[in-house]
């Protein structure tokens, strides 16, 4: 501890923290409670020093209110995160709010939601800390799956008609963090369902920083799915609405919205990816710009690790096929200032030679199979000759653009 | 009581962090447990005396009735001492608190604030009791007599009459579910005052919990809220008809009323019932004892309830008839348990479940029966305490040709009646425990008889309010030593004996203080006693205390078990066959008689043909769920009476309605699938037990295993009641200690799904276990028999813990086998399990695993997600792993879909990568055709073709083309021949025309491993 302090002061500061929180429920001040029920903010430090010194505290809670529970284990979950016993601060911080939630129910109002989105911030941030502690002492760490099924309680509070509908979507958000931590990802499926289905609560409604979390998140999991569509239109909203100034999360928006937008055919300034550090991406942009395999391969090995944790790898590695487009452009752009009349035709071997060139050492027979799905797909309008092993492409858009399609599967 | 509580509160604390979400059903379990540990506490000396009672009744019928006399006298006692009040409402009093507890408990409120509620709880226990007392027919109770016995059937009766009503309160039921279960719960220790009605409620909560999961205990604290108050008033406030308006509760179904109006005298008494029900479901034994009406009582109330709830859309309950019953059953059920059976609690619902049905219907004729039955109620105590679990009323036909004897006495004494119910509920303990020993451990069996603390109890008993904690007092090292001690028993008559003598031990020792301060682990063990079969009375009697003690021993073990709770088909069974044995057991003690297994098939029997007549008759009985075991046998024996005589009308009309409601829940039970089950189950029994069956379950285990429940238990118990240990978690417990070591030799050993505690004598070790992998390595039969033998194998090495490359061997060996035999689902289980043990840093082919763990996620889940991280988890000498790389480019190809590269890593794939590839070709094949048919123009040679989707292993391959013409035909490709005779694929028409066959081999259910036909060729 820093400084010393007295007994008296300590009790001191207990009760008026008391005071303070019961004049805020009792005035229906929830941004007061707010910051009242916040273990982790600065707020409370020295209270939680208070705590420290005066350590019968519990019992100058008797005689206050109703909310005992709440404040009673708020206090004790206070001081064992100051002490850092994280895992005794998240029980106790859990019963806090299971207590909290109980009074929230209750009231009729809203008032109280900004405590009750602290709340739901709290709890999954001090699970995740319990967790760390949890690992560290060898155990299964299960408190941030115990925050989630919390926040589902919380969130079933929120569901109904009625003005508290107005905070589902924060707790819906701080439950897409704890899945997504966890990988359950496929938990978030009915809330998504219970928020997309509502009728009487239109989306507009609900604050915007949950909008743009919410799109941001589902985005993700419609990359995962590789809806490629849906999760342009997801990752885009959340783009336009998210706050301009707070960068990070712009970043954490292009990052996986540069790979759907490539792989629709869109591909991005090189200033924009450097602009938001996304400079692992400019590789990938280069090389399909210019067809070169070499580059693309390259640029996934480097930053593979990156890519597979953040689940875009496999949308980039399919960008294989629009690079293979590109190259036969380039040979087809080149055979057309040689010899414009037999430009629609690409000779296999020639193309089996640039991608030598290119260090792709591949035979006769599985080049052919690349054109054949370059054709399938429809990156190539055209057919191919077995028995003369040539490409014929056609005369018109032979290499028809994807102008924000995805390729087709 | 607090302390109790609060203790009681830590535990789960403990267990709901132990238990993930999904063992949420354990943990009800658990919590009700709990509740049952506290009635215990208060009532201990109630159980004493049941159990007194029950002895006396068994031992010697002439006795019997003096002895229910002095049990009744005794039970006075208790009531008034603990609670001070009247005998009768005492009771309910404080298992109201109990129950207020629960739902706080799992709040996860502290404490101080469980304290509060019960108070309230209390007090409104207090205002209601007060309503009790001014009821004459349940002051006039304290002896049991006559009217109650009545209003146990009415109590029966309630339900039955609600039946129609009851699907339509389910509505209610349904409209929680969609409610958090915290919320509710927390509504109801908030409510406080209200939480009277609630209590009542949140008990059922429990046990419907047990059966039902979260979604129904959510509904019943929806109940809480208003509906059963009303309904509790209206019993009360108004014998008479007049009451209807009163209740207010829009929920109160017509039927309902009529039929209190009817049974108005009854109905005082009945609902006097109700209030004790609260408190019997959670409470112990004791409660039971209480006698049968408790249980009636509640299910009547629960029943109601069900009924009474209005909420709106509650599917659930509404659509299936049988699950409303079933439902009501469980909550009996659940009371059941908590009297005796606290291992088995899950496979015991569900045992209700299917009987369920029978309960229900009980109609009115109970009354004029009643004193009929009573001899059969007794000897259903008698022979039932074994099957009293056993869905099937084979005992009750059994115990029915023995009753006549006993009728008239019985029927002078009401009063006797009366503790059959009580003793059934111990006896529901007993085939618990019987149970889970048949199946696997004796040892299970043991400790329930071991457990000689009971005596001592009942010492005390008398004693009054301290007798609480009687049971837990015990030290734990006394325990081990008794278990040692009776370990090494080798027969009943043995272990009767040294109970005996260890009950004189405990006497003396905690008389003269040193039960605490001796050091009981070096305590030379007691000699074995010499006695021989003679089983006289004294023994009887306290074998049957222990049994009743056993339960509360026992009840920590439950939990414990969930690791190998059955699923309930299984349990089902399980409990039809172990009843067997179990039964015979009981037999041989009291009767004497050499009943073997075939009791079971008796049951099959009875329960076949008396299907629909039982149904209708049995059903009635749905309220009484203590109650109802012997009513219920003695229902089916009566109904077997008279279907014998062709007499087999029901008793109203409503009845039979009815029976066609429950007949499909009854089917469940007596199907004819069902009963070979069984039968088939009750055969391993058979197989060289049937001889000595009798000794087989009564024998201790000497092996170490054998123990393990009660050491288990002890370890629980001390965690849970000492306040020193109070602190010590569940997890914390010493596993190790309490792992089995397996005995057995032989190295061949079929696969049987666990479903009670292993037996050691029939787990191998570890050597054995090597041994019996490489007979499996070296073995030429079919994959059906390895792969059995390979799961017994596990099972074993698992039982006993071991995980070590031999764990890995195992299961590498099980998982390329299933490859080899495109058996993908047990691959996975052992893909999984390998990934655990890999990473514990076991060695094994752990590259060749790492690969097939990618094409399996790669080629068949097609979960870009789980891809993403086990690509993400492999390290990078990993991915330079020859297997690996393959792995890696065969996902690649997939991806991109390039055949030409699928193919030629078909051919080249290391290990069984082809086996899970195999899986693929199909698929790819058809892809790449489809993909060939429109990149082409005009033609493409068919032999090209085959050799780039891998038909011909090389260019010479004759055979290869052929297929794969045969299967471009298939495929509904279009092919022509050239003038040079060489077939060619026509591109452009084909691209059109292509097809995927329907498997020639597809079965309806979609799984052709389990087609039948199959199955008995690949068997054969």
């Amino acid at each position: 501890m820093s400084y010393y302090l007295s007994v008296g002061e300590a009790h001191r500061r207990i009760t008026e923290y008391l005071n303070r929180f019961s004049d805020a429920v009792q005035s229906q001040d929830g941004r007061s409670l707010k910051s009242l029920l916040s273990v982790s903010s600065p707020h409370l430090v020295s209270l939680a020093d208070a705590l420290l010194i005066f350590q019968d505290w519990g019992r100058l809670i008797k005689n206050s209110q109703q909310l005992n529970d709440v404040l009673q284990h708020h206090l004790r979950a206070l001081h064992s995160f100051r002490t850092g016993r994280f895992i005794d601060a998240y029980n106790a911080y859990e019963r806090s709010a299971n207590a909290f939630l109980l009074e929230f129910r209750n009231w009729e109002s809203a008032w109280a939601m900004e405590a009750v989105y602290a709340i739901a911030y709290e709890i999954r941030v001090l699970a995740e800390r319990a967790d760390r502690e949890l690992a560290s002492l060898g155990k299964t760490p299960e408190k941030l799956k115990g925050a989630g099924s919390f926040l589902m309680k919380v969130f079933s509070a929120l569901t109904g008609k009625g003005p508290k509908r107005v905070g589902a979507l924060y707790v819906t958000c701080q439950l897409f963090k704890v899945y997504f931590k966890l990988g359950t990802v496929h938990l978030c499926r009915s809330v998504i369902r219970s928020i997309e289905t509502a009728r009487f609560f239109d989306f507009e409604e609900f604050p915007k920083r949950d909008q743009v979390t919410y799109m941001y998140y589902t985005g993700r999991l419609e990359v995962y799915n590789e809806n490629f569509l849906v999760a342009d239109q997801k990752l885009t909203y959340a783009l336009k609405n998210c706050n301009p100034r707070s960068e990070a999360n712009i970043r954490m928006i292009l990052k996986y919205l540069i790979p759907v937008k490539l792989s629709v055919g869109i591909l991005p300034a090189t200033s924009l990816l450097q602009q938001y550090n996304l400079v692992e991406y400019i590789n990938v942009v280069q090389a399909l710009k210019s067809g070169d395999l070499r580059l693309l391969r390259h640029a996934l090995q480097e930053h593979e690790d990156r890519f597979l944790r953040s689940g875009v790898y496999l949308v980039l590695e399919k960008l294989e096929l629009q690079v293979y487009q590109r190259l036969l452009k380039k040979i087809y752009i080149i055979q057309k200032t040689k010899d414009p009349s037999k430009a629609h035709q690409i000779k296999l071997e020639v193309l089996v030679k640039a991608l030598k060139w290119l260090e792709k050492d591949m035979d006769v027979d599985e080049v052919e199979c690349i054109v054949a799905i370059l054709i399938y797909k429809n990156l190539i309008k055209g057919y191919f000759a077995h028995k003369s092993k040539v490409v014929v492409l056609s005369k018109h858009d032979p290499f028809p653009k994807l102008s924000g399609k995805p390729v087709n599967s | 009581m607090l302390r109790y509580l609060v203790e009681r509160l830590t535990i789960q604390d403990l267990a709901k962090k132990h238990l993930n979400s999904s063992s949420l059903v354990t943990l009800f379990c658990f919590s009700s447990r709990i509740l049952r540990d506290q009635a215990l506490g208060g009532e201990t000396s109630v159980g004493k005396c049941i159990s007194r009672t029950r002895c006396g009744a068994l031992s010697s019928t002439s006795t019997a009735g003096a002895k229910a006399a002095s049990w009744s006298l005794q039970w006075t006692n208790n009531a008034s001492t603990e609670n001070a009040v009247s005998s009768y409402s005492g009771y309910p009093y404080e298992q109201k608190m109990e129950v207020n507890v629960p739902t706080d408990v799992r709040d996860g409120i502290n404490a101080s604030s469980h304290a509060s509620t019960t108070n309230l709880v209390a007090e409104n226990g207090t205002q209601e009791y007060v309503g009790y007392a001014s009821y004459p027919s349940s002051s006039t109770n304290p002896g049991y007599g006559n009217p109650e016995y009545q209003s146990y059937y009415y109590s029966h009766q309630q339900p039955s009459n609600p039946s129609s009503s009851q699907q339509v309160g389910a509505s209610q039921n349904s409209g929680a579910p969609y409610q958090p279960l915290s919320s509710f719960q927390n509504t109801a220790s908030y409510v406080g005052p209200t939480s009277y009605s609630g209590t009542y409620y949140n008990t059922g909560d429990y046990q419907t919990t047990t059966g039902y999961q979260s979604s129904v205990y959510s509904e019943q604290t929806n109940w809480n809220s208003g509906n059963y108050p009303h309904h509790q008033y209206s019993n009360y406030s108004s014998s008479d008809a007049t009451h209807a308006p009163t209740s207010t509760v829009a929920a109160t179904p017509p039927n309902y009323q009529p039929h209190y109006n009817q049974w108005a005298d009854y109905y005082n008494q009945t609902s006097s019932n109700v209030m004790c029900a609260p408190g019997t479901e959670n409470v112990s034994v004791s409660t039971v004892s209480t006698s049968g009406y408790p249980v009636a009582g509640i299910t009547s109330g629960y029943s109601v309830s069900s009924n009474q709830p209005p909420p709106p859309g509650t599917t659930s309950w509404r659509q299936d008839p049988n699950a409303s019953t079933s439902h009501s059953l469980q909550v009996s059920t659940a009371g059941y348990n908590h009297d005796g059976s606290w291992k088995n609690a899950p496979g015991f619902q569900h045992h209700h479940v299917g009987q369920t049905p029978s309960y229900t219907q009980k109609p009115l004729e109970t009354a004029p029966h009643p004193y009929d039955n009573r001899p059969d109620h007794q000897q259903l105590m008698y022979s039932q305490r074994p099957n009293a679990q056993l869905p099937t009323m084979h005992e009750a036909s059994q115990n029915h040709q023995t009753a006549p004897t006993l009728d008239a006495r019985w029927v002078s004494k009401v009063q006797i009646p009366t503790n059959p119910r009580i003793a059934s509920p111990l006896a529901l303990g007993m085939p618990k425990t019987d149970k889970d020993s048949s199946t696997t451990a004796d040892a299970v069996a043991k400790p329930a008889y071991i457990s000689v603390t009971m005596p001592n109890s009942k010492g005390s008993s008398d004693g009054g309010a301290n007798a609480t904690n009687k049971q837990r007092m015990f030290p734990t090292s006394f325990r081990a030593y008794m278990e040692r001690t009776l370990a090494r028993c080798k027969d009943d008559s043995q272990r009767e004996a040294c109970q005996t003598m260890i009950k004189e031990m405990v006497t003396k020792a905690s008389a003269d203080g040193t039960l605490f301060t001796r050091d009981w682990d070096t305590e030379p063990l007691l000699p074995l006693p010499n006695t021989t079969g003679a089983v006289d009375k004294d023994n009887v009697d306290k074998s049957l205390t222990m049994s009743v003690f056993s339960k509360y021993k026992r009840s920590p073990s439950r939990r414990t078990k969930s690791r190998w709770e059955p699923i309930p088909d299984e349990k089902l069974v399980e409990n039809a066959s172990s009843a067997g044995p179990v039964k015979d057991a009981f037999w041989n003690r009291f009767k004497q008689t050499e009943k073997t297994v075939s009791s079971v098939r008796v049951e099959g029997k009875v329960n076949g043909w008396s299907n629909a007549k039982l149904v209708s008759y049995q059903q009635q009985f749905v309220p009484g769920k203590n109650a109802q075991r012997p009513d219920k046998k003695q229902r089916l024996s009566e109904d077997v009476e008279r279907k014998e005589k062709g007499d087999a009308s029901s008793d109203s009309d409503k009845e039979q309605a009815l029976t066609a409601y429950y007949a499909s829940a009854i089917a469940l039970a007596n199907s004819p699938e069902e009963k070979k089950k069984r039968e088939s189950r009750s055969k391993r029994f058979d197989k060289g037990q049937e001889s000595k069956a009798e000794i087989k379950y009564f024998r201790p285990k000497s092996v170490g295993g054998g123990n393990l429940y009660t050491r288990k238990s002890n370890a629980l118990i001390l965690a849970k009641s000492f306040e020193d240990s109070g602190s010590r978690a569940v997890e914390d417990m010493d596993w190790d200690s309490l792992t089995v070591k397996g005995t057995c030799q032989e190295i061949e050993k079929r696969y049987l799904r666990l479903t009670s505690a292993p037996d050691p004598c029939t787990v191998r070790p570890e050597d054995v276990l090597e041994k019996a992998l490489k007979m499996i390595q070296s073995s030429q039969k079919n994959y059906l028999y390895k792969c059995d033998q390979l799961k017994s194998i596990r099972q074993d090495l698992t039982v006993q813990r071991i995980h070590n490359e031999l764990t890995v061997k195992v299961y590498e060996t099980h998982a390329r086998m299933a490859l080899e035999a495109g058996d993908l689902p047990e691959f996975n289980q052992c893909q999984s399990q390998l990934k655990s043990l890999y990473a514990e840093g076991i060695k094994g082919c752990h590259m060749e695993f790492s690969a097939y763990n990618l094409l399996a996620v790669i080629l068949h889940s097609n979960n870009n997600r789980d891809f993403l991280s086990s690509m993400a988890r492999l390290s990078p000498e990993t991915k330079k792993g020859e297997a690996v790389q393959h792995a890696l480019a065969v996902r690649e190809a997939v991806t991109s879909g390039n055949y030409v590269l699928f193919f030629r890593l078909y051919k080249t794939a290391p290990n069984l990568n082809t086996c899970l590839m195999d899986l693929y070709v199909e698929k790819m094949r058809f892809e790449a055709v489809k993909c060939i048919s429109r990149a082409y123009r005009p033609t493409v040679p068919v032999t090209f073709i085959s050799e780039v989707l891998g038909f011909a292993s090389d260019e010479k391959d004759v055979d290869g083309p052929e297929e794969c013409e045969e299967w471009l035909r298939a495929h509904g490709a279009t092919l022509i021949t050239e003038n040079n005779g060489e077939l060619l694929l026509d591109a452009k028409v084909s691209s059109s025309g292509l097809f995927m066959p329907e498997p020639e081999d597809a079965v309806s259910h979609g799984d052709t491993s389990l087609a039948v036909n199959d199955f008995l060729t690949r068997t054969s």
